[in-house]
């Protein structure tokens, strides 16, 4: 049962992440490709207040906090920068996490932080919590998608300068979902931090960036569902096949291509074309 | 003496990178892609290039092997991968490529092994001395100086002949080069072919310089490379090369006075991301 | 000079030039706007006319020159500000957003008051207010019969008329319309340039790009003729199409060169 639990709780993790990517790139259209460095942020913002004795219900909102004012910053400057450039940015920023976390003797420097204490929950309380936190964003996010904020994204997603000759203030509505998307991968993060009991700033770097982004994609950008079901799968893909193991990420490559290739609006777009054949309007989600 | 000795480092170290960030930059100034899977084909290159050298011996035919391979390599991905995606937005690519990215790495792991493959014999080890005091591997010679020779050959090639220059204007504006009748397949093909057989060139002058081959070699120099495409001006060929000196450079330097606050590859980030903040164009746009 | 019984006039155009690279797309250019009235911006093709548009509503900023707004400058604000302010605009190259119907289109627009701020934006569901209005700009333009339909299959005249009933949904009083009769048969192109003067005559100010001379004749109040990013007439409609500059520029094969009227 210990086995399945501690699954449960990576699942959750897992796609309380990607779904903070898709409110990103998904309802905004802004590509990042360094994600996991907000979680990083929470993470150890998480483990350095355990540390210091806090409860864990405490450590939440502060890695939100930090993790969502980083964002801001972050934002603020990637809106200086052609769209383009965007993403190449936001992989140096990811980059500039792990290079500057590993050289701090504070941070726990190249070995990371170990012994995080325990959350008092009990493993499957602790998924529990995990679980309920993980329903809660995603219920946050298909909220936005039906409020006027919601609406206006999708629309700078699509179509930026339209939405200016419609009096749309997009940089706001950009840092917007930056600040939300990074706090909530803030949050995913101090429930990693608490899960694993022990991080390290490679935990948090461009592969894992490319990783969340690849479980966004693959599920259908902007897609709640679609996103929620791909991180849950993807991300116990290697422990589901273990007969597959030792290929497990040539697999995964694989399948990212061929989605791609053959489904570019991922599991969301098939789901779609299974359950509705008529002809589909091309583009967005 | 450390001041000159740095910079040649970063002169060697930039000139690998200009050969990676060349054929970044044509892709993306074709097709404005992120073509995340050249990574693949300078690993590919140093494979080929260091297997071929075993089996025959002689570098020349190594670097022949893997400049082709990886060319045709490149051009079938770009057949294959791109080509079918060109009319999705552009992260459907991106993702593409990074899927087969990892996909390439993970093969060459388990076609080759984790643990790597190195020369029987190492050609240009021997030390050459420059000057006073500067002791370079004749491999770190070479590479300077082949980097600057293959740079020049493409700039007259872009400059002088009419493949070149139809490749200059598809990348400012294809519609108008199409009406004029050159033909995007054509400029495309050979574009990824050139940039890809560069990579693959730079394979094996880093498998040169390390005597090592393994499977994530090219992961980091390509992620530096993709900073510096930004930093020379997409499309840019002279932009880039400056900026992968200039990087190179940078990062030697950064090395010894900023490592205790950043790791090796955060500063060349670190770098990008300054100059974004003071020139959101990049240093050397022409736009 | 300033004339102090006249009133401000709503827009002024102050010797602006706007530039593309090497290429001068407008040159010098100068006219007001004045509250209320129905101006028709004209001329051949590749005047500058859209480019003047553009420089109005900030999408193209001049190299030189500035555009007032009740006599404040713009130059430097933002486009959404711009609109805000009460500008607004109807693209000759109309981008509906494919992914909703047209009624959502307008409604977007509509919702103006609710998506000034994100965080306002988050707190606000309802869309039948907005919708509502909608469909009463799609009946403005003649598509309200089309309202729930998507973009993505409709005729260059509906996607005009589309753009049209937008840029009225956000309720601007200087509204900018270029070509919005393009595309669309004399009938049609009849009704909708009846539909601009009530919409004038209800007290919205109107700048309007338009090839249709006839129907530019009939309900434009005041014209301003640009060639080749010049100025080369300014008046009365009968006035301005009598000068024999402006009938070379349209009619006359090569460039002339224009004299300031």
């Amino acid at each position: 049962m210990n086995y399945e639990i501690s699954l449960l709780t990576t699942m959750a993790i897992s796609v309380m992440f990607a779904l903070s990517l898709n409110l990103i790139t998904g309802f905004c259209g802004q590509i990042s490709l360094g994600h996991a460095a907000f979680q990083g942020v929470g993470a150890y913002a998480a483990a350095l207040l355990a540390k210091a004795g806090w409860p864990f219900l405490a450590t939440l909102p502060v890695s939100m906090l930090l993790a969502g004012a980083l964002g801001v910053i972050v934002g603020l400057a990637s809106l200086r920068v052609r769209a383009d450039f965007l993403a190449i940015t936001t992989m140096g920023v990811v980059f500039l996490f792990v290079g500057v976390v590993r050289q701090q003797d504070v941070l726990g420097g190249e070995l990371g932080i170990s012994g995080i204490p325990d959350h008092g929950l009990g493993k499957a309380g602790f998924m529990v919590v995990a679980l309920l936190a993980c329903a809660a964003v995603a219920a946050l996010s298909v909220y936005i998608k039906r409020t006027w904020m919601g609406r206006v994204f999708n629309g700078i997603a699509e179509d930026e300068d339209t939405m200016r000759v419609l009096s749309i203030d997009v940089p706001r509505y950009k840092l917007a979902a930056f600040a939300l998307g990074t706090a909530l991968a803030g949050l995913s993060g101090a429930f990693y931090a608490y899960h694993l009991q022990f991080i390290g700033a490679d935990n948090f770097g461009f592969v894992e960036s490319i990783t969340v982004l690849s479980m966004v994609v693959f599920g259908g950008i902007g897609s709640v569902p679609g996103v929620v079901i791909a991180a849950a799968l993807l991300s116990v893909l290697p422990a589901w096949f273990q007969v597959i193991g030792d290929y497990k990420l040539l697999v995964y490559g694989g399948l990212l291509f061929l989605m791609m290739r053959f489904s570019p609006g991922g599991m969301a777009a098939l789901a779609r074309r299974f359950f509705n054949p008529v002809t589909p309007q091309g583009g967005r989600t | 003496m450390l001041f000159v000795e740095l910079i040649a480092q970063g002169l060697v170290q930039g000139s690998i990178y200009a050969l990676i960030a060349l054929g970044l930059t044509l892709v993306y100034g074709l097709l404005r892609i992120l073509h995340v899977a050249h990574a693949a084909l300078f690993t590919l290159g140093a494979y080929v290039g260091v297997l071929a050298c075993n089996a025959s011996g002689s570098l020349t035919v190594a670097f022949v092997c893997a400049a082709l391979v990886a060319g045709l390599a490149g051009v079938t991905m770009y057949r294959l991968a791109y080509q079918p995606l060109l009319a999705q937005p552009p992260f459907v690519a991106l993702i593409a490529s990074i899927g087969l990215f990892i996909a390439a790495e993970e093969a060459f792991r388990i076609v080759f092994g984790a643990q790597g493959l190195s020369f029987s014999d190492p050609p240009l080890q021997g030390q050459v001395t420059l000057g006073s005091a500067l002791q370079f591997k004749q491999a770190e010679i070479m590479v300077m100086v082949g980097t600057a020779v293959i740079i020049g050959v493409l700039a007259w090639l872009q400059t002088r002949t009419r493949v070149g220059v139809a490749c200059q204007a598809t990348v400012s504006d294809p519609q108008m080069a199409e009406s004029f009748g050159i033909s995007l397949r054509q400029v495309r093909d050979i574009n990824f072919f050139v940039g890809s057989a560069l990579a693959g060139f730079a394979g094996v002058w880093v498998a040169l310089l390390n005597n090592l081959v393994e499977p994530t070699m090219g992961s980091v120099p390509s992620y530096k490379a993709l900073a510096i495409i930004v930093l020379g001006g997409l499309g840019s060929i002279p932009g880039t090369l400056a900026a992968s000196l200039v990087l190179g450079v940078v990062e030697a330097f950064g090395t010894i006075y900023l490592g205790q606050l950043l790791d090796r590859n955060a500063i060349a980030f670190a770098f990008l991301i300054a100059v974004l903040m003071i020139r959101p164009q990049g240093l050397f746009a022409r736009r | 000079m300033t004339r102090p019984d006249k009133p401000q006039p709503l827009l002024v155009v102050d010797g602006v030039t706007v530039r593309f690279g090497g290429l001068v797309a407008i040159d010098n250019v100068s006219f007001e706007v004045r509250e209320g009235e129905l101006l028709g911006l004209i001329g051949p093709n590749g005047a500058g006319k859209t480019t003047m548009l553009r420089a109005i509503t900030g999408v193209a900023r001049p190299a030189q020159g500035q555009v007032l707004l009740d006599g404040e400058s713009l130059n430097g604000q933002p486009i959404h500000q711009r609109i805000r302010r009460g500008l607004s605009l109807s693209q000759q190259l109309v981008k509906p957003l494919r992914g909703i119907t047209l009624e959502e289109n307008v409604a977007l627009a509509a919702a103006k008051a609710k998506t000034v701020r994100p965080l306002r934006a988050l707190l606000h569901v309802s869309s039948a207010d907005e919708l509502a209005q909608a469909r009463r700009e799609l009946e403005r333009v003649g598509i309200a019969a089309l309202a729930g339909q998507s973009p993505a299959t409709q005729p260059l005249g509906v996607l005009k008329r589309l753009e049209m009933a937008r840029a009225l949904a956000l309720g601007p009083r200087l509204l900018l319309l270029d070509e919005p009769l393009a595309g669309l048969n004399s009938k049609e192109a009849h009704a909708l340039a009846d539909t601009i003067a009530d919409i004038n005559r209800q007290g919205v100010t109107v700048v309007l790009i338009e090839h249709n001379l006839g129907e530019v004749l009939r309900i434009c109040q005041r014209l301003v003729v640009l060639d080749n990013g010049r100025k080369i007439g300014e008046g009365e409609p009968r006035a301005v199409m009598a000068d024999p500059v402006v009938r070379t520029a349209y009619l006359g094969g090569d460039t002339v060169e224009a004299k300031h009227a």
